[in-house]
């Protein structure tokens, strides 16, 4: 349990910061996979095995590899200039200034709590499926609308190229 | 492993993030920022869930809610993305200023 | 007959009628004509059925509009004999008026917009006459202005049209005020809307002792001040003679039957609350005995035809207030009544000849041979002419005697002396217009103001069908109606009409034959100059024809400095506080313009500067 929870922070935290550090994109992306399993792997610790499940299989089967075919289809192989070092050090002090925020306002909080209060069985899969399917039955369907919608707009915004010129005709890439 | 614990972890994947969003010129990796704040507050939830909540399915299906929109919104960014670049030639962030006054 | 039904069938079909004209077929005239006809004629059956079958008690058939906690507001019909009589005078008269409409405004480009007009107007009257409620009463009196002023300024390409609109709308209104404070006051006194319950209350003879003397007077004063305005008596009496600028239908209805009316037709509905305010009865006839002899005046010397007729509207809306101001119920009533068709017949017969003419011109007229031309018309206008005037067995006489001899209370000798002086001179300008019309003579040093425009009659007959039919029947009703003041007085519950003796009639008999005979020796007989006496006077012509100067007086004393203080504020308006606004919009786009030069386009910026307020703001909250 502690171990995993250790495994599970150093691992997203290294993750993280390679995914915003990175000078190459492609690296970026890589972080990020890293970082996401270590998230899936806090679920975990976390008692949620179908949430980390779920992590798993949109975020690093789904998200990730749409980032890469992103990537593939616009900046591969161009080294971009870095960032300049003042708004890189802005950047790093207004995350700061949140993190310090966000650290009183948790240490604020009146009570330690060390275990979880609810027995296990609570946490099954099939509690899941029953609440999503009866009592949040609505935000489902929206979200399934979301969803569509979301498709519909993706085709609709990434293949408009008629009008305007493809700077990439001709260089040969499909 | 405490609730605070927990939180100041995901307080610390949300910064990491927010740097991300706020340093990066480009547009993929600041997409890469704000997937890693959604996640922070993903974790952020469950934690809550997992120490004091009375229905723990509850957490989950929010976290579960919170990928399927973040889904939705990264094909979304992605396909603005190369909307971009096919009229531009660049996913340069700092270029998309014709807003400017 | 089932009486609700009768009702409703007669206030709500000239509203179908409006509203299928107007929207369905304002450009197709003939339909929209037929359309407003057959409505009116729906109201007019069902009115005279009403009438016919009217139960002795009045009957009430209400709605409820809306509630106010437990106090309800309702519409309806009041059916008693007061508005039962009224209801099928105005129905007749306004169908009357629809037909000659037919042929009067056949070539007219608005005739279907015209067409709904009289219909949205006989509707607001019809409703006004028959309202059970005060609320109702009001809503319709002003929608009876806005009727008379959609038909007074139908020609709105004309600018005279739209002056005499406005001014009718404007005058009426400032009676109006009055009105609704006192109705507003009646309604706190008696604590109903019900004019039924009004009318019980004060009916009795007597007043309640719960309710102040004061009071009363104030009501009666202040619901007064409303029939001055409406029914055009002194002092806001002005607008009336320029409303001729309609077209002549529209002046037979305004001024006949309806719109004027309703003024004397709302005290003959207070009748009892006036009987309870002698202060206001006898200023009531103080205004109405000025008002008749003023308005006689200025008829005697008018030379357009129209005009006349308007003036002798005036003069008798003041008799009628006269009688009801004398306190006898039925004789308002009866002259009400009377009034209405023989005015509607002469106004009728004006346009006729008018129509033939191309001109409004008396002496034009008559040079251009027109009642030579128009015989029925001209017979018309002689039995309307002898029914004004008071001749015996014409209509007019009956009623007037009626009024006269109500004048008999103590003090009230000057205003018989008044009535007396005012029928004389009614007799004398109406017979001054007959003859006018009917004898011109090369001798004649009449001079017209306009000549004769005669129209090309070849395409149409002189006096076609349209325009002959309702004159036959105004005719035979100014000839026969006299004759009803008996049932008149049984359906209006009076209880002993006093019928005036022979040896009372023959003061008014012979001042009526004297100014006809006056007419003429002035105007009637051979070779006559068709100067009028008046003219031995100049001074005195030169008033009546500046119509006492009264017009002058209220642009002098009102209208110029309204104008001036409009104008003051207009100036304050565009030069101070607009300009003011408009430099303070002008700088705030200018800020916005400056601003916008600082507006880099970095969107990371905006996002950090955002999350360190955030920040801030939570360290600030924590910190407290």
């Amino acid at each position: 349990m502690m171990i995993g929870a250790v495994l599970a922070i150093v691992l997203t935290l290294a993750g993280a910061i390679l995914a915003v550090g990175a000078r190459n994109i492609v690296h970026a992306v890589f972080g990020l996979g890293i970082c996401l399993c270590g998230v899936a792997l806090a679920f975990l610790v976390l008692g949620s095995p179908f949430v980390a499940a779920m992590e798993v299989l949109i975020y690093i089967g789904g998200i990730t590899v749409a980032m890469v075919f992103a990537v593939m289809l616009s900046t591969v192989g161009r080294e971009e200039p870095r960032e300049g070092m003042a708004k890189r050090v802005l950047a790093a002090i207004g995350a700061l200034v949140f993190f310090g925020a966000g650290v009183a306002i948790i240490l604020g909080m009146p009570e330690q709590i060390t275990a979880p209060v609810t027995p296990e069985e609570a946490w099954s899969v099939e509690q899941i499926g029953r609440d999503l399917l009866n009592r949040f039955n609505l935000v489902f369907e929206a979200l399934s609308l979301v969803l569509l919608l979301a498709i519909i707009g993706a085709i609709t915004i990434a293949s408009r190229s008629d009008e305007s010129h493809d700077p990439t005709a001709g260089e040969g890439d499909s | 492993m405490t609730l605070h614990a927990w939180m100041v972890f995901a307080l610390t994947l949300f910064c990491i993030g927010l740097y991300g969003v706020i340093a990066r010129r480009n547009l993929i990796a600041i997409l890469i920022g704000i997937e890693l704040m959604l996640n922070a507050a993903s974790i952020n939830v469950l934690a809550i869930n997992y120490f004091v909540s009375p229905e723990p399915a509850v957490g989950q299906i929010i976290v579960l809610f919170i990928i399927g929109l973040a889904a939705a919104e990264a094909a979304i960014a992605l396909s603005i993305i190369l909307g971009v670049y096919r009229q531009r030639a660049s996913i340069d962030v700092t270029l998309l200023e014709e807003l400017r006054g | 007959m089932n009486h609700e039904l009768l009702a409703l069938a007669c206030v709500t079909a000239p509203l179908l009628g409006f509203a299928v004209a107007l929207i369905g077929f304002r450009r197709r005239h003939s339909s929209a004509a037929a359309i407003v006809i057959a409505s009116g004629l729906v109201s007019l059956v069902a009115s005279v059925l009403l009438l016919i079958t009217a139960r002795p008690e009045a009957q009430a058939f209400t709605a409820r509009w809306f509630m106010i906690e437990d106090f309800s507001i309702e519409f309806g019909v009041l059916l008693d004999g007061r508005t039962l009589i009224m209801g099928s005078v105005v129905a007749l008269i306004t169908l009357c008026i629809q037909v000659y409409s037919l042929y009067y405004m056949a070539s007219d480009p608005g005739k279907g917009r015209f067409f709904a007009f009289l219909a949205l107007f006989e509707w607001s009257m019809l409703l006004f006459v028959y309202s059970a409620n005060l609320l109702q009463m009001f809503i319709f009196w002003e929608l009876v202005g806005l009727a008379s002023f959609l038909l007074i300024g139908f020609w709105y390409e004309k600018p005279s049209a739209v002056a005499a609109a406005k001014k009718a709308f404007l005058m009426t209104r400032v009676g109006d005020v009055g009105l609704f404070i006192g109705l507003i006051l009646l309604f706190q006194t008696s604590g109903t809307l019900d004019v039924l319950g009004i009318a019980n209350i004060f009916e009795p003879h007597g007043l309640p002792e719960s309710i102040a003397p004061q009071r009363i007077e104030l009501i009666a004063m202040l619901l007064f001040v409303g029939v001055i305005g409406k029914s055009a008596q002194f002092p806001l009496h002005t607008w009336l003679p320029d409303a001729m600028e309609g077209p002549t239908p529209v002046s037979a209805l305004l001024h006949s039957a309806t719109m004027v009316a309703a003024g004397v037709f709302l005290v003959t509905r207070f009748h009892g609350l006036f009987l309870d305010a002698p202060t206001t009865m006898t200023t009531i006839l103080w205004i109405a005995t000025f008002t008749a002899l003023l308005s006689s005046t200025m008829a005697m010397v008018a030379k357009d035809m129209k005009r006349v007729l308007a003036f002798s509207s005036i003069s008798q809306l003041g008799f009628m207030l006269m009688g009801l101001g004398a306190g006898s119920l039925f004789a308002g009533y009866f002259h009400l009544t009377t009034h209405a068709f023989f005015k509607a017949l002469l106004f009728l017969c004006a346009g006729a000849y008018i129509h033939s003419s191309g001109t409004n011109d008396l002496i034009a007229i008559g040079r251009a041979g027109a009642a030579r031309r128009m015989k029925i018309t001209t017979i018309g206008l002689v039995v309307g002419g002898a029914a004004l005037a008071g001749i015996p067995m014409f209509a007019g006489f009956f009623s007037k005697e009626h009024i006269l001899s109500a004048l008999h209370g103590p003090g009230q000798m000057i205003f018989k002396i008044g009535a007396f002086g005012a029928a004389f001179m009614t007799a004398y300008y109406t017979f001054r217009m007959v003859f006018l019309i009917m004898r011109p003579n090369p001798n004649s040093q009449a001079t017209p103001d306009e000549p004769a425009y005669p129209h090309d009659d070849a395409h149409g007959p002189a006096e076609p069908l349209a325009m002959i039919l309702p004159i036959i029947v105004l005719s035979l009703g100014a000839l026969v109606i006299g004759f009803f003041g008996d049932k008149i007085g049984a359906i209006l519950h009076v209880e002993h009409i006093h019928h005036p003796t022979i040896g009372e009639m023959a003061p008014a008999v012979v001042v009526a034959l004297l100014g006809v005979v006056l007419a003429w020796i002035d105007f009637g007989r051979a070779n006559a100059k068709q100067r009028g006496f008046v003219s031995l006077v100049p001074a005195a012509e030169k008033l009546f024809e500046k119509r006492w100067y009264i017009d002058e007086i209220y642009n002098t004393a009102i209208v110029r400095p309204v104008i001036m203080i409009a104008k003051l504020c207009y100036g304050t308006e565009t030069r101070g506080l607009d300009k003011g606004i408009d430099s303070l919009a002008y700088s705030t786009a200018k800020v916005g313009r400056e601003v916008a030069r600082g507006h880099v386009g970095r969107l990371q910026l905006y996002i950090g500067v955002a999350v360190v307020v955030v920040a801030s703001l939570v360290f600030y909250v924590g910190m407290r």
